[in-house]
């Protein structure tokens, strides 16, 4: 049930952890100490994702609910997932900034283009619009008009630099981790 | 520095009555007192921008109505915003590309942008931002020197009636100041002087007139869901007056305000407590008195349990921040009685000083506060002949235990700094009562004494216990005024301890 899935380009360090079912895009990089959690069913992470430092991202199991493979947790692409962030998201979708220390619940659907401001805790289960902009301890809600810019630069620089110090977790073919 | 996030366990009496912790104190160094943010003249030194830390002088800064010209704040969460640039390529006329720089103002904390409401994009980065006439500003101008002229004109007429026999007497000219110094002083803009000025006719405005007929909502108002996304808040329409704005499509970078620096004065002596450089880069002082490098600090050691009626052992420690020896001893607070004849004498002694004063300058404090208005500051070079007696202040110290103060003095010796990193410690040859003084590291003393909390003191009521600290105090401004041997004197201050709370007997 521990199918392990990392596109080659990926950058996932080993002292990052991954639990359960979990696939993970091309040039996605996965800090250390970073978890990834698939309880309930596995967990597909797309291209180009930062995943940081002390991120848990869970797809919980609720009370009474056994593992179901086509139960998916979907994360697309661009999405930069920073320093301690909680997120237990339904579905993510792209080109998201989920910011350092905050707090997505369960039933949260992340749409496209969202930022998720420092240390803001959203905790009602509903569908996020495309771009809105959560800031500040009250958590106010703005719709930018744009998505936030895709961090290129970042992510080559970590593709570059994270080997160099860490190990890497390499996986060509789906096998069976215990 | 455990006290700048403690709360404030120790409390000083400041000679205007409040209680406040050292470190809000300061201590004036020519009458000897504590004095507080309370009581003290606050003066604007300079004016600066917090971010691009510009120094503007202040007529230039009430020009530009105290705002930086440069700088901004995000109107969505006022945090400071920053300018960010992007590169866009241009195809020129010839077919060839030129790559150039554009620039947009950003917020990187909720993420707004100049672009959010259609501010174009700037080809330089220092260059000045498109900035939205306000409509009402040729309104406001008028009533602004309508007003102008119509107060001269009444402070002339004023005049008139009660200083015409003797109108080059007046306070201001004794006190070696113009009418338009005072202005000046006072931060109020300086108007065109006296009698040249032109005053039969005031300036005409066009008053506001008030319509019956209000528009009626939109009826949208009525059919659609409103989207709160997309209306302003309250603190964000307050945030730019002149337009106000309901929807944020409307909002508007705006402008910096200003930060000050500012001196503070002591109020009976007009010599600086507190005075910072100008220069808004630098954090350093040009005087600092504060309370706390000067009287000896009281720090809470350790507090026994807390009993109605049980007596209970507290420590405390002193610590000596100056370089001179002191002594401290401990007096009862006085009572309610005492404390009262001891103000009116004060009081009495105070008035006396006043009339001496006043009959040696025949102008007394009183007429200059009220025709100046108490927050006007005078330079101390034009007032040194002239002193303020404050009257005394009875201090409200509400304790709720009764305390068996050590009955000996205690000697604190000066503080080394070279002394904390000397393990081989000097002994002091003090001779200490083992039933007082329970240990001392240089400069410092833990005291101990026993407090016993009121018998009436339900559980969970707070303890509360004060003293009269007395201290040996240097006083070396004397000898910097060329007066003789710096003077020792012998100062005291009422301290109030807050202990935590009562436990119950269970
Ligand atoms: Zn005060
Ligand atoms: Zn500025
Ligand atoms: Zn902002
Ligand atoms: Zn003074």
């Amino acid at each position: 049930m521990n199918k392990l899935k990392i596109a080659s380009s990926a950058v996932v360090c080993v002292e990052s952890k991954l639990k359960g079912t979990v696939s993970v895009g091309s040039m996605t990089v996965i800090h250390p100490k970073a978890s990834v959690i698939a309880e309930a069913g596995p967990i597909i992470i797309g291209e180009n994702n930062i995943i940081e430092e002390q991120v848990v991202i869970m797809h919980r199991l609720k009370d009474g609910e056994e593992w179901d493979e086509s139960r998916v947790l979907k994360i697309g692409s661009n999405n930069v997932f920073e320093v301690g962030c909680v997120v237990n998201a339904s579905a993510i979708g792209d080109h998201n900034v989920i910011e350092a220390k905050s707090y997505v619940g369960e039933g949260i659907e992340i749409t496209n283009g969202c930022i998720i401001g420092a240390g803001c805790q959203l905790t009602v289960p509903e569908k996020l619009q495309d771009n809105s902009v959560f800031s500040g301890s009250s958590c106010s809600l703005s719709i930018a008009p744009d998505r936030p810019p895709a961090q290129t630069l970042q992510l080559e620089f970590l593709s570059k630099v994270l080997p160099n110090y860490h190990h890497l977790k390499k996986v060509k073919k789906p096998e069976q981790v215990n | 520095m455990a006290y700048l996030t403690q709360p404030n366990y120790v409390k000083y009496a400041c000679s205007c009555g409040l209680l406040k912790p050292i470190t809000k104190m300061y201590f004036c160094r020519h009458c000897l007192k504590l004095r507080c943010g309370y009581c003290v003249c606050h003066e604007v030194d300079s004016h600066y921008c917090s971010n691009c830390l510009e120094n503007l002088p202040s007529a230039e800064a009430r020009l530009k109505k105290y705002r930086c010209a440069n700088c901004y704040d995000c109107p969505h969460c006022f945090h400071t915003l920053s300018i960010r640039a992007t590169s866009v390529t241009r195809n020129s006329e010839d077919g060839s590309k030129t790559a150039s720089k554009l620039y947009y103002l950003a917020c990187f904390f909720c993420r707004w942008t100049s672009r959010d409401v259609g501010i174009p994009d700037q080809a330089s980065a220092t260059g000045r931002w498109p900035e939205r006439e306000n409509e009402n500003s040729e309104t406001i101008a008028s009533l602004i020197e309508y007003f102008k002229v119509l107060a001269l004109k009444e402070r002339i007429d004023k005049e008139k009636i009660f200083h015409t026999p003797r109108r080059n007497f007046s306070h201001f000219s004794k006190l070696g100041m113009t009418a338009a110094l005072v202005r000046k002083r006072s931060g109020l803009p300086s108007l065109p002087l006296g009698r040249d000025a032109d005053l039969t006719s005031l300036p005409t405005i066009v008053p506001s007139v008030a319509s019956e007929t209000v528009e009626p909502l939109p009826a949208e108002m009525f059919t659609t869901a409103p989207d709160l996304t997309k209306v302003t808040t309250l603190s964000q329409r307050f945030s730019q007056p002149d337009i106000q704005p309901e929807l944020t499509s409307e909002m508007w970078p705006i402008h910096k305000h200003l930060f000050i620096k500012r001196s503070q004065r002591c109020r009976e002596c007009e010599h600086n407590v507190y005075k910072p450089e100008y220069n808004p880069i630098s954090i350093r002082f040009k005087i600092q008195l504060a309370a706390f490098y000067h009287i000896p600090e009281i720090t809470l050691l350790s507090i026994g349990e807390l009993k109605a009626g049980v007596p209970s052992e507290i420590v405390v420690r002193l610590c000596n921040p100056t370089q001179h020896l002191t002594s401290v001893d401990f007096r009862p607070l006085p009572s309610a009685m005492e404390e009262d004849l001891l103000w009116e004498r004060q009081v009495q002694l105070c008035e006396e000083r006043e009339r001496k004063d006043s009959q040696r300058t025949s102008l007394t404090p009183g007429s200059l506060n009220t025709s100046l208005g108490s927050s006007l500051t005078l330079p101390a070079s034009l007032t040194r002949q002239l002193t303020l007696y404050e009257p005394p202040r009875r201090v409200r110290l509400d304790v709720s235990s009764s305390v068996q103060l050590p009955s000996c003095g205690i000697v604190l010796p000066p503080r080394d700094d070279a002394a904390e990193y000397d393990d081989s410690a000097e002994k002091h040859n003090f001779q200490d009562d083992p039933e007082v003084v329970v240990w001392r590291k240089s400069n410092k003393a833990a005291v101990k004494f026993s407090i016993t909390p009121d018998k009436t003191l339900a559980s969970n009521e707070e303890v509360k216990c004060g003293f009269v600290l007395g201290y040996g105090y240097v006083n070396t401004m004397a000898a910097l005024e060329g007066h003789k041997e710096p003077q020792r004197v012998e100062l005291q201050v009422k301290v109030l301890l807050s202990l935590g709370t009562v436990v119950s007997d269970e």
